[in-house]
């Protein structure tokens, strides 16, 4: 196990205490939170809890083992009263592990809607996805109710899952007063595929494609993840040229999601001539992508050990395209900042407070722009990341301003990074393999996390093998999952034509959170 | 400004040649042509070149929507063929179906495609479109488009490429179409 994780059991009454304490102890940061089944290594059922801080390369993970229950009724102290962005991963684990965390001050029903039977909890060992699949009711409706919002002039918009937009589905009910967004309940979940559960079954190595497919724009920052965590939990050495060409891609992925991003926003105010040219300068670079890898998507590059294309092949002709597209795009960004009829609309739309930000755990551009400085390529340094010269920005005032014009700064950033990497390839400093050999720990049960900064924010997986080398758990957290809670806030006393602007200010993926 | 809106006509040309497109190895996979010797198609030979599709996400990636969101950008630009996506089921005529339709979109799915007036096109579009694709085997999806309502083509890719998917709706339509 790498040195930067430790471990440490806790009992139930210390838990809600040291939780507190790491969370509120000074840019506390809980990073993931989640239960796993050990009951055949005699542990019970656990809940794990990783927290880390951004001045110290450390993470604490605390756990809870061997949860006490009576008659099959399982709880656990709650947390969320004191750290509040953990209220939706105790939700997730009730529902998933039918673990009550007694004291949540808001609990029902979060990823598994109305059409589970209520005692089927899919992620205990016990139970296979076809006994789960026998019992569900596919013809019945979700009928649980909305959160309602009573007073004069209150009246319900419901939107959704099946959207206007080539987008993925969620349920919106908007209470509004006039124009007024009041309060928005957001109900999601409705991609959840129960990738989890089927981790466990697909093996270590084939579960790359599976991470691959995750959340689809995030592709390479899941793989990348999901990789790092198996090599810390087997002890491989990741070859210097393959955490190269991994850091690389990690900023082409980021690249073309700020840039298609930026764009997008443009879609949000009716911007057609800003649209058009963020939509074919995102399609360059996706172009591009599919040159230096074969996936538009950056798929089927990223193996445990290693990675199986080599980008760096041929740096020259890749940093012409590269400076090229930077052309392009300082006079796209400079013709959007000009157009002041949507500046204004961006302008004072959607603030999400510091505050909010940093109790509800917000992560990446959501976090960053209401001024948190929060990008674990600084404060964690890995990959290829520590031998770079970049800093992390922010901006203070959490507006879809503040968003836009932060995803200009970090699209010039991992500009740089892609630059310095390939100016490095040309000079021939990062040589060697590629891909080192890969294997599961056998006779023994190992555990580790891995984690990068995705284009919108940290993603954290988490693997434990059983003591056969098999998948006993595998816990992906895409960073729209922290940041999903924080749209209700950022929502609150805009109007409701904004919404779709401030949605796309941050282009949260539902797949990933839904997982 | 003007010279801004004008970009992709006096600037150099972005747009992917037709024939570009029609390449992209258009390898629709035609379902249930023929079931038991009979043919099973409800219609043929309903539209006359210009399509009108609505893109349903049932539980994918994301990935493919991306894809179908790139169709309509200045390199594809799939509304010079007469196809363009709408907002409305009520007003489409064909169903862009992707991703393995998780238990929780099957019901949004079904209602979908009933309040799509006849005569209408079903496209699954995507591997786990078609049989779950990676998420076989999950409780939590239904495992195909198919499982739920019936598919006229399908569309193979993980995610299909937006010229892969342009040129298998133009084939599809082809088929389906007076115009031959």
């Amino acid at each position: 196990m790498t040195g930067n994780e430790i471990y440490r059991d806790v009992t139930k009454e210390e838990f809600p205490q040291e939780c507190s304490r790491l969370f509120n102890g000074g840019n506390g940061r809980l990073r993931t939170m989640f239960a796993a089944d050990l009951r055949e290594t005699g542990e019970g059922f656990c809940i794990y809890a990783v927290f880390s801080r951004a001045q110290e390369d450390r993470f604490e993970i605390l756990r809870l083992k061997n949860i006490e229950g009576k008659d099959g009724a399982y709880s656990f102290p709650s947390i969320t009263p004191a750290v509040p962005a953990a209220h939706w991963y105790e939700r997730q684990i009730a529902d998933m592990f039918g673990l009550v965390p007694s004291g949540h001050p808001d609990l029902h029903p979060l990823v598994l809607h109305g059409l589970y039977p209520p005692e089927v909890y899919p992620l205990r060992r016990d139970i296979s996805p076809e006994a789960i699949g026998r019992q569900l009711a596919l013809e019945k409706e979700d009928l649980s109710p909305f959160m309602e919002v009573k007073g004069e002039g209150i009246y319900e918009i419901p939107v959704g899952p099946v959207h206007a937009g080539i987008i993925e589905p969620g349920h919106f009910r908007f209470s509004a007063v006039g124009e007024t967004i009041y309060y928005l309940d957001a109900r999601l979940f409705y991609t959840h595929k129960g990738v989890e559960k089927l981790f466990e079954r697909t093996g270590f190595r084939a579960g790359v494609r599976l991470a691959e497919r995750v959340s689809g724009v995030s592709s390479f920052a899941h793989s990348a993840a999901y990789c790092m965590a198996l090599e810390r939990m087997s002890g491989t050495l990741l070859p210097a040229r393959a955490a190269a060409i991994r850091t690389l891609l990690l900023e082409m992925e980021r690249l073309y999601n700020h840039v298609g991003d930026i764009g997008n926003m443009c879609a949000g105010t009716g911007f057609a001539v800003g649209y058009a040219q963020g939509a074919s300068l995102k399609e360059r670079l996706m172009a591009l992508n599919e040159r230096l890898t074969g996936s538009r998507y950056l798929r089927g590059v990223n193996a445990p050990g290693g990675v199986l294309a080599d980008p760096l092949d041929e740096p020259a002709g890749t940093l012409r395209e590269i400076e090229d597209i930077t052309k392009e795009y300082k006079s796209f960004i400079s013709f959007l900042t000009d157009s002041v009829s949507h500046v204004e609309r961006l302008e004072n739309a959607g603030v999400l407070s510091r505050p909010v930000a940093l109790s509800l755990g917000a992560t990446g551009v959501a976090a960053r722009a209401s001024g948190l400085n929060d990008d674990i390529r600084t404060t964690h340094p890995h990959l290829y990341y520590n031998q770079l010269v970049f800093e992390t920005h922010t901006r203070m005032k959490g507006d879809v301003f503040a968003r836009m014009m932060l995803r200009a700064d970090e699209v010039e950033c991992s500009i740089a990074i892609i630059r310095s990497i390939l100016h490095k390839a040309k000079g021939k400093r990062i040589e060697g393999s590629i891909l080192s050999e890969w294997e599961a720990p056998a006779n023994k049960s190992g555990q580790a996390l891995g984690y990068v900064e995705g284009p919108r924010g940290s993603v954290f997986y988490f693997v434990k093998s059983a003591a056969d080398g098999t998948p006993l758990r595998v816990k992906p957290r895409a960073a729209s999952f922290c940041n999903w809670p924080l749209m209700p806030f950022a929502v609150h006393g805009n109007i409701v034509p904004d919404f779709p602007l401030i949605n796309k200010s941050f282009n949260l993926s539902y797949s990933g959170s839904d997982a | 400004m003007l010279g801004r809106i004008f970009y992709n006509i006096i600037g150099k040309k972005r747009v992917l040649p037709r024939e570009q497109i029609v390449a992209a190895a258009p390898e629709a996979l035609l379902a249930g042509e023929k079931e038991n010797g009979k043919e099973k198609r409800i219609f043929s030979g309903e539209f006359t070149r210009s399509v009108r599709i609505r893109q349903v996400d049932a539980g994918s990636c994301n990935a493919c929507e991306w894809e179908c969101t790139a169709l309509t950008n200045p390199v594809y630009d799939i509304q010079r063929f007469g196809v363009d996506f709408v907002a409305s089921p009520r007003h489409a005529d064909i169903l862009l179906v992707t991703g393995p339709v998780s238990v929780a979109m099957a019901g949004a799915l079904k209602k979908t495609w009933l309040a799509t007036p006849d005569p209408k096109i079903v496209i699954a579009c995507g591997d786990c479109a078609k049989d779950g694709g990676v998420y076989k085997g999950s409780y939590a999806v239904t495992g195909g488009v198919d499982k739920v309502v019936p598919v006229d083509a399908f569309i193979p890719g993980c995610p299909p490429k937006p010229a892969e998917i342009a040129a298998n709706i133009m084939q599809i339509v082809k088929v389906f179409s007076k115009i031959k």
